[in-house]
């Protein structure tokens, strides 16, 4: 077979490897509704989840910051009964909530996880792009399946045959219409600049000139708001408003099926934070380091990275430092058990601190792989295209974390909009705001002298 | 041999989405199968080698435009219009109509040079810009006539905000509104 011989096997491994990127948004939820419980807590001044635990023989009960909690919700909301209310339309009903979950396993398919992977094998020079599809309409794929997804919350409202359901469901439809032209138009100034469509394009352009939130601020801003909104989360949340409309969509909804689009909304938070990080913050690129200057210094790059590793690992010490100094001077009954469980993470994490030095260290003085130069451009070996994309993965990863917290942050502090000023904000505002945005920076990218 | 058959696969979908689109009684299940369709004809675009064309499908018409016909059909309450008949005396022209153009665009497509070859580019974004806008190197372009294009779907949707608001202040409204 040509197509099978076309490639060398250490491609053909990266290249299906890089299909497990799928579901990053999916285990994005993992991390995500534990940081939004956690966040309302703290935004709220009040405790998280902390009555649940596993209990581990010979040891006690083991409660890890209330992430407890989510096994249980989930296992709670997988074996409840699936059912439908008498008088629904079955079909659309039961296919409703697997449209925006199944869209969730495509979107990533565009997003750049790290810088192209250049590296020498075999004699040959390999390039593999950082994202499943390296195709230059890259974003555009991305609007098309977020615009699809939509669906799944009309269809949903349309076939419970309830009300409320119905009035969320045309809500979310002229939401997701208004928004979507919000998105596309503020997204359009970054674009003319970079001058390509395709998300590895857009972050190169980044990493050699500025990112695209000194670019193109007001941009940055029309965007997040916009995108804020098409996730459907207050403060935009008037499809689901619960003093107006009961859960508005999914009122009808229960167990798993409802759990589908829980799952579908923070997914789409994910995807979002992944394209607001790539669009405006530079995506996989490290700030003030270009990846020519990280491939030549490999070592000392991996080295750093352990060094931060292991300041995370001590900031995670002190924290729970912080905590269990604060518990033992209580007189809560059970603060022995969690005193007990707070005593195994000091001993995890001062392991990994060792670790982590230990293997900074090691990179630092031990791992100094030469670079070939071909062609002019410096081709190093496998194992430092691995480490380049690891350094780029983890840095998207923490752009894009903070990028959730901001969802989180909005929703615990903002009240929710009245519907009509949400149309009023999309339509009469920010449609504004983005349009002239994109004429000053045609202007000027004009007179400047660009493409 | 792959395309054709990836070819073959979306030419059934498309057309029997469409074909759903003409028999299903609620015009909702008219909007489904239309989204359907308008997806796999995306994915044939994509086989002819233009994906830029496939997602501007896909995110124009399937998702905003179809979008907007979902609410407009929820809005209107369109299961009333389920019992209207299927064929009347307008079909006896329009059945016709519709086989002429179909022949017509099958021979014209029949007779064009196209193969299923999805990696030469026909339809990329920089080919289809510069078809489009290229003024030096192709002739006159298609540079007026986008900017008329677009001035004509302006005037088309001042002209459908002006209706709709005389509508709305007028006392028939507002008569109708008591009678719901």
């Amino acid at each position: 077979m040509d197509i099978i011989e076309s490639k060398t096997w250490v491609e053909w491994l990266i290249t299906i490897a890089k299909f497990a990127f799928c579901f990053v948004p999916v285990l994005y939820i993992l991390l995500l509704i534990p940081m939004e419980r956690r966040g309302a807590g703290f935004m709220q001044d009040r405790q998280g989840p902390n009555r649940s635990y596993i209990k581990i023989p010979y040891f006690g009960k083991i409660r890890l910051f209330g992430y407890v909690q989510n096994m249980c919700d989930g296992t709670k909301l997988f074996f409840k009964e699936m059912f439908a209310p008498a008088g629904v339309n079955k079909v659309l009903y039961y296919v409703a909530p697997a449209i925006p979950f199944a869209i969730v396993f495509l979107s990533p398919c565009v997003i750049p996880w790290f810088g192209p992977m250049v590296f020498e094998w075999g004699g040959k020079m390999v390039r593999i792009p950082g994202s499943i599809i390296d195709s230059d309409v890259g974003v555009l794929l991305l609007f098309g399946f977020s615009s699809l997804s939509a669906f799944g919350a009309v269809l949903a409202g349309w076939a419970s045959k309830s009300k409320y359901s119905f009035l969320g469901a045309l809500r979310t439809s002229s939401m997701t219409i208004s928004y979507e032209v919000c998105l596309g138009l503020s997204m359009m100034g970054i674009l003319l600049l970079a001058g390509s469509f395709n998300l590895t394009d857009i972050v190169t352009w980044q990493e050699h000139h500025v990112w695209g939130i000194v670019a193109q601020p007001v941009a940055f801003f029309c965007f997040l708001i916009a995108s804020i909104a098409e996730t459907g989360r207050a403060p935009f949340d008037v499809a689901e408003g619960e003093p107006e409309l009961v859960a508005g969509y999914h009122t009808e909804y229960g167990a798993m099926q409802f759990g589908l689009f829980y799952m579908g909304e923070y997914s789409h938070i994910c995807i979002n934070s992944f394209l607001i990080a790539t669009l405006f913050l530079g995506g996989y690129a490290v700030p003030f380091v270009t990846t020519e200057t990280m491939q030549a210094h490999m070592g000392g790059s991996l080295a750093v990275l352990c060094g931060i590793l292991a300041f995370l690992a001590l900031a995670f010490l002190h924290m729970v430092h912080r905590y269990s100094k604060k518990l033992a001077a209580t007189a809560q009954t059970h603060r022995f058990e969690v005193l007990r469980e707070y005593k195994l993470y000091n001993i995890i994490a001062w392991a990994a601190v060792a670790v982590f030095v230990i293997l900074g260290v090691c990179a630092w003085f031990f791992y100094n792989p030469s670079n070939m130069v071909v062609n002019g451009v410096a081709v190093g070996s496998l194992a430092t295209a691995l480490g380049t994309a690891l350094i780029h993965l983890l840095v998207l990863v923490v752009k894009s974390v903070m990028f959730c917290w901001v969802w989180i942050w909005v929703r615990w502090t903002l009240p929710r909009f009245r519907y009509d000023h949400v149309m009023n904000l999309g339509w009469k505002i920010i449609l504004n705001i983005a349009l002239i945005n994109l004429v000053v920076t045609a202007v000027i990218a004009k007179l400047v002298g660009g493409n | 041999m792959l395309a054709l058959i990836y070819f073959i696969i979306l030419a059934v979908i498309a057309l029997g989405a469409a074909t759903c689109v003409l028999l299903s009684r609620h015009p909702l299940y008219g909007a489904l199968s239309l989204v359907v369709s308008m997806v796999s004809l995306a994915g044939i675009y994509g086989l002819l080698g233009s994906p830029f064309l496939g997602v501007v499908q896909v995110m124009v018409y399937a998702g905003a435009i179809m979008m907007l016909v979902t609410f407009v059909i929820m809005v209107l309450n369109g299961a009333r219009d389920s019992r209207t008949p299927m064929f009347d005396k307008v079909s006896l022209f329009i059945i016709p109509a519709v086989l002429v153009l179909a022949a017509l665009v099958g021979v014209a497509l029949v007779r064009a040079p196209l193969g299923f070859d999805a990696a030469t580019i026909r339809g990329s974004v920089a080919v289809t810009s510069e078809t489009l806008f290229n003024v030096a190197q192709g002739g006159p372009g298609y540079f007026i006539l986008f900017e008329v294009l677009g001035l004509l779907l302006l005037s088309a949707m001042v002209a459908a905000v002006l209706m709709a608001k005389k509508r709305l202040g007028s006392v028939d409204s507002e008569n109708v509104e008591e009678k719901h």
